[in-house]
């Protein structure tokens, strides 16, 4: 068996990290500067890749945060002598006691409300900056100490750049670990697939938080590294336009990558360097062409790379998805599921209101442990309607639902998914940029525990194990074993429903809630499906079903409930429901 | 404070703040036609401003040029896109639409001495050389990207706003301008004097809302725009083109920015740069509204207005302060009306 | 032997115009605010950097002009390029306050002389080892303030009224003038803000007046400062206005118009150079700067600020034959000798003022350097 070549990504990454290791010895001085001011810009920028580009949240505001890091610094160094090493966990500690109360008041923000909120704090910050006069006003704090490592004052460029290149280094392995993760699973999901994710267990306000903090955080340590290099500040540089241009970075570079962040950073600053160094010779000295020709260049960049200039770049280093190989770990643990044939789930006169349509009306029925119960009904019955209220994505608007014994139906979709109630969706809601596996093990978001700290540092490897081999064993259950590290987006509709069922499952439910999981499937696939239905209805799961096909659902099912019209038009045994006269005449067919 | 402070402050709100509404308004109509979050909206209404000042002062404003250049080079792109397409029948009205009529306002300013003018015709000619700049700049930089994501179009809007930024110093210098006052009556309300030109831009203001509103509701074009707007793909199924909707849209936001300029600047200094934070303000006015509905944006840009007015005489060094920390409570309240629909 | 003399004398020449020219060029770095908010006072200053004289004492002078955008990581970014890949013998910059104390970290580790063209006293006060290497052309806010009180006193006010830009300007302005105005026993009775691209400052307008102050001071510059000033007119303002010399220029008279009549503000003397005394010896050289400016760019375009770049082409003129004799242009030692050269500037009348440099004083101006001026039909005249 031949040598396995080094994958292209990482012997890119090591010349790179090479090239920097060498850099202060070869580069003149002003290279370096400008490297430390992209580092700079490039830290703020991977804030805004984790909160813009992965989890959907537009901030202008992030200057103000790098303006908290760099006075909390400047002025416990200049006004009370703190050491510069100890301001720094004093400075982001006072951001992220900022970001946590600015953000559990703005990301309650939806849509464009968010971005904004942060124009509006990012703007009272900077004017707070310039009025305290503790904080120097306007004319800003001068004199602050450079940091010092043992004997070697970092006054110059030139050694300034090791510490701002290894941390913006240890904060992309960071951000890269954290996204690799459970909890990074879940900040993925963010952007396009919330109303899933929170049907899977995950609390998608705190996830906003921590993606939120976690940026702020980088801000602001971006803005003590800042305030040691220049040794003063002021508050121009923590205005709103400040805040623009980051989010301008991230975006060129490619706000959804974390190397984006970077070379988003690198290119503006390199290129309103030549700018100012070519345009007056090309242009003449007499007017300021400068902006005009960066804006102008970059309407061209944007028009020509619309995400971004990284992935234009990928296109270049093809490379196969990665997968670690499956390591062999203990199994999960499972949820004891109720006896056979007791009531797990209980609706009693559901209500759901659009306005003036009634989608519900006064519904009512209910699913035991170890039964399949189809709910059939023409298309616009309401059935999806009444999944929705039940799992809690839709509340109902008035009636009662019971799960295992509680009333559920104020709770919110996590909630309802921690009771052990797991389900799919009539339109398939997958992450497509995600590969399957990845996808599936989103349901098992709640049987891990490790926290966002832990993924960041890799000390989650032993859970993750645990849940990416239970995912594993969901998708061969479901029969999708060779597409395990595909992406998800890329398999066909038949295929992507049976990846939902997964999901479901890996949550370890005890009801089953199955928005028409047979469509777009050929009859062996549909056989097999029945099949692992009839194995899960034997392990003690309820299973609740929604479904067009009328061999398949007979042939599965153990009690039928038909719905026209948002009401219960008969309920009872597959048999009798064949032979009901109404429910022919409204959905089977009637005989003329 | 006592009543009459609290009169004038008012007044000098809603004066404000009518412009901002009117701001709030092309932007809401621009975002919900094209999705663009239209940030150069600012830069329109110091164009406006800046370009009339000049033409009272006897100069040449620079716009012109920019409108030529900008005639130029869609006149290159739309000619070689029909000569590839073998039409060559469309060039002729290509050149003249976008080369000719550009030339032949340079000629006109050129010819008369704009600065002899009465007042009225002055500010049509500010007005016609600024607003084609609206859909030229559409047909330059968001045509071609017309279906990239919101986030996508907000950087290219910030561009855009650069570089008009860089063309106003060019065109206008560091100093700013007023222009003259369209009326020199004061009305004497109580104590205090009310200017008439404020009257004016409250009066104009209210005049451009409803004139938008029945080209809304009973123009064939009106009904086009708010078609795209509320499903781009249906309306193009209906023979509605999203670039002539989009030129349109971009054509009366110009023309309302411009107008604006027009309107405030004989009672404020204009600058180059202004335009930025007054375009924000309307920002504030339009997502206050949701970015949907243009009553509540307008309602949301008087709110501004009166808060600055009122929070510059309470406490002028935290002015901006007040302004916007006290937009956040109603971003919540507003947020926890709308239900938000997740994905677009 | 004729033809040998004329040989030796040629070959004379010959050597030493060969060691004058051997001598590198003398590099001097500018970085400005050429844009941004304080571009209305950096474009003049990088207007005049055009008519400085190309060569001194034999040397060529290279300017090297970099715009800073009224941003102070910016002004840095240009201090750190000009020093270390343009190799400049001096820095001049910036236009403002807070990018000038920023540079002077920078200026200081490596050893090259600062010429700042801002107004804080902050830039050279208290002296210390790091702002040994930073002088300023600019007056000292206090120095301004002083004259406006002084001016108060003369007058018999009272109450003064306070509103200036919400930025460093407007600050330092009010820190100044907060100060000797209480030492002098005027009661300030209002403290407003606002911005430089405010559209109306109504309410500070009303708050002002509703206090009655015998004066208001308005701490602006540029065109801006015309805001205040007209609002206070219209609401019916009968005291008396004072502005400061940031509206040194005739665009913030062609804004203000009628609304500026009979208002005092301190100025360098270049603003009202024609009516000078003949005695004054500041007057030749402020005609001279006013003459070249304008006539390269038109009539009624010159401004003050311009002239804090002249002073410190001046300066610079003066200085650098004595660092010549010390070392080469491009060493450490030139740097280290211009700066000596520089603080021992004596005498030297620049636009604004006769500068008289010493170890605690990089400024060196007195009294000469600033004027009181009135705006009487439009123009500025000088007061007696």
């Amino acid at each position: 068996m031949s040598r396995s070549a080094i994958p292209q990504a990482t012997l890119l990454l090591s010349l790179f990290i090479a090239a920097l290791l060498v850099a202060p010895l070869l580069l003149p001085e002003f290279y370096l500067t400008l490297l430390n001011y992209i580092g700079l810009y490039a830290i703020v920028a991977l804030g805004l890749v984790l909160l813009t580009g992965v989890g959907g949240l537009t901030s202008f505001g992030q200057a103000a945060f790098v303006g908290l890091g760099a006075y909390t610094t400047a002025y416990l160094t200049t006004v009370h002598d703190v050491s510069p090493w100890l301001t720094l966990p004093a400075g982001l500690l006072v951001t992220a006691l900022v970001a946590l109360s600015l953000g559990l008041v703005t990301l309650r923000l939806s849509g464009h409300f968010l971005p904004l909120g942060t124009i509006a704090w990012g703007i009272a910050l900077y004017y707070l900056f310039g009025n305290l006069a503790a904080l120097g006003g306007h004319t800003g704090i001068s004199g602050i100490p450079p940091l010092q490592f043992f004997d070697l004052e970092l006054r110059s460029g030139r050694e300034f750049f090791y510490l701002i290149w290894a941390v913006l280094l240890t904060i992309i392995l960071a951000t890269r670990n954290l996204l690799d993760s459970r909890e990074g699973r879940a900040i993925r999901a963010l952007k396009g697939g919330a109303v899933m994710a929170e049907a899977m267990g995950v609390n998608t306000p705190r996830s906003k938080l921590v993606i939120f903090t976690v940026a702020a955080l980088y801000a602001g340590m971006s803005g003590w590294l800042y305030a040691h290099l220049q040794r003063f500040v002021n508050p121009t540089p923590f205005s709103l336009s400040q805040g623009i241009e980051y989010l301008f970075m991230a975006v060129v570079g490619g706000v959804s990558h974390v190397w984006g962040a970077i070379l988003g950073a690198g290119l503006i600053t390199v290129l309103k360097q030549w700018l100012q160094d070519w345009l007056p010779s090309l242009l003449g000295k007499s007017g300021n062409f400068e902006m005009i020709v960066f804006g102008l260049l970059m309407i061209l960049v944007l028009q020509r790379a619309r995400d971004g200039v990284w992935p234009m770049l990928q296109r270049f280093f093809p490379q196969a998805p990665v997968h670690g190989p499956m390591i062999k770990a203990q199994a999960l643990p499972r949820r004891p599921l109720p006896e056979a044939g007791s009531v797990l789930l209980e609706v009693t006169d559901a209500c759901k209101r659009f306005g003036g349509l009634v989608a519900n009306d006064r519904m009512s029925f209910c699913v035991r442990a170890g039964e399949v119960m189809a709910l059939i009904g023409p298309n616009g019955a309401g059935k999806s309607t009444m999944f929705d209220g039940i799992s809690g994505v839709d509340p109902l608007t008035s009636g009662a639902v019971s799960f295992r014994g509680q009333r559920i139906e104020a709770l919110p979709a996590r909630a309802i998914a921690q009771r052990g109630m797991s389900r799919t969706f009539q339109h398939v809601r997958l992450l497509p940029a995600m590969s399957v596996i990845e996808n599936v093990a989103i349901g098992t978001h709640l049987r891990g525990r490790k926290s966002f700290v832990a993924a960041a540092f890799r000390s989650d490897r032993g859970e993750e194990a645990r849940l990416l081999q239970e995912a594993a064993a969901q998708i061969e259950r479901c029969g999708l074993a060779e597409h395990m590290h595909e992406l998800a987006g890329s398999l066909p509709l038949g295929k992507q429903r049976a990846v939902e069922i997964a999901r479901a499952l890996a949550s370890d439910p005890c009801l089953l809630l199955l928005d028409e999981p047979a469509a777009g499937l050929r009859y062996l696939e549909k056989q097999a499906l029945a099949e692992l239905l009839r194995r899960l209805r034997a392990e003690g799961i309820g299973i609740l079903l929604v479904e067009h096909d009328m061999d398949f659902v007979m042939g599965l099912a153990d009690r039928v409930v038909v719905m026209e019209f948002g009401q219960k038009l008969a309920a009872g045994l597959p048999d009798e429901i064949q032979r009901n006269p109404a429910v022919i005449e409204a959905y089977l067919g009637g005989l003329e | 404070m006592d009543l009459q402070i609290a009169l004038l402050l008012g007044q000098d709100g809603i004066t404000n703040g009518a412009i901002y509404a009117l701001l709030a308004l092309a932007l809401v109509l621009v975002f919900a036609v094209t999705r663009v979050i239209f940030i150069p909206q600012g830069e329109f209404v110091a164009f406006g401003a800046l370009t009339l000042a000049g033409l009272q002062a006897g100069r040449l404003p620079g716009t012109i040029w920019l409108l030529l250049a900008l005639g130029v080079v869609i006149s290159v792109i739309e000619a070689s896109r029909a000569v590839r397409e073998r039409q060559f029948r469309r060039i002729p009205m290509i050149l003249l639409v976008n080369c000719g009529v550009p030339l032949l306002l340079a000629g006109a300013l050129f010819a008369l001495s704009p600065a002899a003018l009465p007042l009225p015709l002055q500010v049509l000619l500010a007005l016609l050389v600024v607003v084609p700049l609206g859909p030229m700049i559409y047909r330059l930089a968001y045509q071609p990207i017309a279906e990239a994501s919101v986030l996508a179009l907000l950087i290219v809007s910030v561009a855009v706003h650069v570089t008009l930024i860089g063309l106003g110093l060019l065109f206008f210098g560091a100093e700013g301008s007023r222009t003259k006052s369209f009326t020199d009556v004061s009305f004497a309300v109580g104590d205090t004097l009310l200017q008439g030109q404020t009257v004016l831009v409250v009066v104009a203001s209210l005049v451009l809302i409803v004139a938008l509103y029945f080209f809304f509701e009973r123009t064939i074009y009106g009904k086009a725009l708010r078609a795209t707007a509320m499903n781009r793909t249906g309306a193009r199924l209906m023979g509605i083109s999203g670039s002539l909707a989009g030129m349109l849209s971009f054509t009366l936001a110009a023309a309302i920015g411009a107008f604006s300029g027009i309107l405030i600047s004989p009672i404020t200094t204009i600058y180059y740069d202004s335009g930025f934070l007054i375009g924000l303000k309307g920002f504030v006015g339009a997502i206050i509204g949701g970015l949907a509905s243009y009553p509540v944006a307008a309602a949301g840009a008087i709110l501004v207005g009166l808060l600055e007015a009122f929070s510059s005489f309470w406490a002028s060094a935290f002015k901006e302060v007040i302004v916007f920390t006290s937009i956040i409570p109603v971003l919540v309240w507003r947020s926890l009306k709308t239900r938000h629909v997740e994905e677009e | 032997m004729k033809i040998n003399n004329s040989l030796v004398g040629l070959l004379a020449l010959a050597v030493t115009g060969f060691a004058s020219t051997a001598t590198a060029d003398i590099n001097v770095g500018v970085t400005l605010s050429a844009t941004g908010p304080a571009a209305s006072l950096g474009i003049p200053e990088k207007n005049t950097f055009a008519l400085m004289p190309t060569t001194i004492a034999g040397q060529k002078i290279n300017y090297i002009l970099l715009d800073d955008a009224s941003d102070t990581t910016t002004a840095v970014k240009n201090t750190r390029k000009l020093i270390a890949e343009d190799k400049v013998d001096v820095i001049i910059g910036s236009t403002i306050t807070p990018n000038s104390l920023a540079m002077i970290d920078v200026v200081a580790e490596a050893g090259t002389p600062m010429i700042a063209m801002a107004a804080s006293a902050r830039i050279i006060d208290p002296m210390d080892g790091k702002r040994a290497w930073v002088y300023k052309t600019p007056q000292n806010d206090a120095q301004m303030a002083t004259a406006i009180v002084e001016h108060m006193n003369n007058t018999n006010i009272k109450t003064v009224a306070y509103i200036g830009f919400a930025d460093a300007y407007g600050e330092g302005w009010w820190n100044e003038f907060a100060k000797i105005a209480e030492a002098r026993n005027i009661k300030i009775v209002g403290n407003e803000r606002f911005n430089r691209s405010d559209t109306s400052v109504t309410g500070q307008a009303l708050k002002i007046l509703a206090a009655k102050p015998d004066a208001v001071l308005i701490g602006a510059a540029g065109t801006p400062a015309a805001l205040p000033q007209k609002s206070l007119k219209e609401k019916g303002y009968k005291g008396v206005m004072y502005q400061t010399h940031g509206v040194a220029n005739a665009d913030f008279l062609r804004i203000c118009g009628k609304d500026c009549e009979g208002t005092f503000l301190p100025a360098g003397p270049v603003l009202v150079a024609v009516q000078l005394p003949d005695s004054n010896p500041v007057k030749d050289v402020a005609l001279d700067y006013v003459n070249k400016y304008e006539g390269a760019y038109g009539k009624g375009s010159v401004s003050t600020f311009g002239a804090h770049a002249w002073d410190a082409g001046k300066l610079l003129a003066n200085a650098i034959p004595a660092a010549l004799k010390e070392a080469q242009p491009g060493t450490p030692e030139f740097r280290k000798a211009l700066r000596d050269s520089l603080e021992a500037t004596t005498n030297l009348t620049g636009a604004h003022g006769v500068f008289n440099m010493s170890a605690q004083d990089h400024l060196g101006f007195d009294q000469r350097s600033r004027v009181m001026v009135e705006i009487v039909d439009g123009n500025w005249l000088l007061v007696k």
